[in-house]
């Protein structure tokens, strides 16, 4: 019974993944071959080359802010909607929305909102005085243009954390609320002293999926930066370096170099932060 | 009043989460219902003052501005539906078989075959994205629905496995040990009790299956090259890209994608939530 599922497991999923580690140390270049041997070179490479340099600080960028706001949204949101109230069914449906709509077709949305020219955002930041005129958001100015990418994928997100948060609170006895309340603790008090503590596996997993899934970014960036290395990300690079300069050997390097991160970095981020609690 | 001014700033907090959530997609309707003009007036229209309808009549084909709009998003819808239907179909068979194994049956190599499925689940898109092109491109499936089909399907298992492992473990096991009892063979037991039982979960996996499927882009995106089987998603960047074609025909398009997805929530969002909720904990 497990027989087709190994069978596709090893062949499309170990079997490439293996390819990459050997690859990576090849030279493999359609403009220039033939392949051979490569050593460290492809390494070397990519670290020689500002512009993937750029694209490392980027994604870095990137989970800061992937993580950040979805960890800070995903609680808030929980917490909002922790209590039954009429309704609540619906707002769960919009606010699981976002999460299941492709990531391609969020960017597309949202460089409209973006538009220098004839976006809302513009318009409504003109309107409440906040610039003196339209605005370039994405492509000139790193930060910023990271910030507004990254928040498309944090509006992707976010439904995972709120969902997390929301199974963990209601794990909760409520007695433990009762009796913090007959202390005489304030409702920040009962978030910082008594809920947070308590929902921690819940937000240790939110805060690993959203650590993979910013360190991964693509669909957003593609659209959203069309082209230019101000905000790309190691996926955009890789991507760009593979299948537009056709330099395998460096792609597979990049992949390399970027799985290994991401599974230590995820795997790290869980031992630390996940902690099982007991009432 | 204390008590009243919480339940206020809880009513105004869930009122920020809603605006939050449908914003992008209300300013993607408005404007595909807006001729060209008026998306571009200043400042901005939060109505169309007269909604028109040419914007999507274009991109399946129909009126002055079709030529160009149209650019295959028909097609690409076909192949969307055809390769996310495909990838859930076959993701489906092969683990929930797999999940039923590991959840119920003793074998030699369990764990390490169970650990080896499972970690394949931490494996980023970077492991498998370059090999998997160069080996379908080797056996000839690039721009084609099974190669498309294979990728994602291999890519979706290690998920659906471990949904549909934590969903079999949860049913009580006494139903199908009556069963055994009463002389029902092993895949008896699997198809006539353990199946029927797991339906919601099976659905909320098969749910989350699809839309996985769907929202797909840099896999097809270097897999497809022609217009045969680009799904829906790649196109709609290529449109995009291309700054010839008005926004609000963009925004007609990114309506359509995301219609599908937008009616599953709102009519099983419950399945789903299990799904996610089955999916995560660990």
């Amino acid at each position: 019974m497990v027989a087709p599922l190994l069978v596709f497991i090893l062949a499309l999923a170990l079997y490439p993944t293996v390819l990459t580690t050997i690859d990576a140390f090849m030279h493999i270049d359609a403009l220039t071959p033939p392949n051979h041997f490569a050593g460290f070179g492809n390494f070397a490479a990519i670290f020689s080359n500002p512009e993937i340099r750029q694209s490392f600080e980027n994604t870095g960028w990137y989970v800061v802010f992937g993580v950040g706001l979805t960890l800070v949204l995903g609680t808030t949101f929980g917490l909002l909607l922790q209590r039954r109230f009429r309704g609540r069914g619906i707002v769960l449906a919009i606010v699981i929305l976002p999460w299941a709509l492709p990531g391609v077709v969020e960017g597309v949305i949202w460089s409209w909102i973006y538009d220098p020219t004839f976006g809302v955002l513009n318009s409504v930041l003109k309107s409440l005085h906040l610039v003196s005129q339209y605005q370039l958001f994405i492509g000139t100015r790193q930060i910023e243009s990271i910030l507004l990418i990254s928040l498309v994928q944090v509006w992707q997100i976010t439904p995972l954390a709120t969902l997390l948060v929301l199974a963990s609170l209601q794990g909760i006895p409520g007695e433990i609320y009762e009796a913090a309340r007959v202390d005489g603790a304030g409702w920040w008090q009962v978030i910082r002293r008594i809920t947070l503590p308590l929902i921690r596996p819940g937000l240790a997993i939110a805060a690993v999926e959203a650590l993979v899934l910013s360190l991964n970014i693509f669909d957003q960036v593609y659209v959203l930066n069309a082209g230019a290395t101000t905000a790309s990300s190691v996926m955009n690079m890789t991507y760009f370096v593979t299948f537009q300069g056709l330099n395998f050997g460096q792609g597979y390097a990049l992949s390399l170099l970027a799985t290994v991160v991401t599974v230590v970095l995820s795997l790290g981020a869980l031992k630390l932060l996940y902690r099982k609690v007991t009432f | 009043m204390r008590r009243r001014i919480g339940v206020w700033a809880r009513r105004a907090g869930i009122a920020l989460v809603i605006a939050w959530s449908l914003f992008p997609v209300y300013w993607a309707l408005n404007t595909s219902f807006m001729t060209n003009a008026e998306a571009q007036s200043t400042p901005t229209h939060f109505l169309p003052t007269r909604p028109i309808f040419t914007n999507y009549q274009a991109i399946f084909g129909a009126g002055p501005q079709s030529a160009e709009a149209a650019g295959g998003i028909g097609r690409s819808l076909v192949n969307i539906v055809v390769e996310s239907g495909g990838a859930t179909l076959l993701t489906l068979v092969i683990a929930i078989l797999g999940a039923y194994a590991f959840a119920r049956l003793r074998f030699r190599l369990k764990n390490l075959f169970f650990y080896t499925v499972l970690g394949t689940l931490t494996l980023p898109v970077y492991a498998t994205l370059i090999p998997l092109y160069r080996i379908m491109s080797q056996v000839g499936l690039v721009n084609t629905y099974l190669g498309i089909i294979l990728v994602y399907a291999s890519g979706f298992m290690p998920l659906a496995m471990w949904i549909m492992y934590n969903i079999f473990l949860a049913l009580p096991p006494s139903i199908e040990e009556a069963a055994v009892i009463d002389g029902a063979s092993m895949l008896q037991r699997f198809y006539r009790i353990a199946l029927p039982i797991a339906k919601p979960g099976i659905a909320a996996t098969a749910i989350i299956t699809f839309l996985l499927g769907w929202g797909q882009f840099i896999f097809p995106l270097v897999l497809s090259s022609t217009g045969s089987t680009q799904p829906l998603t790649v196109v709609l960047a290529a449109l995009e890209g291309r700054h010839v074609v008005p926004y609000t025909i963009i925004n007609a398009a990114a309506i359509v994608a995301i219609a599908i997805p937008a009616v599953l929530v709102f009519l099983l969002n419950r399945w789903i939530v299990e799904g996610i909720i089955a999916g995560s904990v660990k």
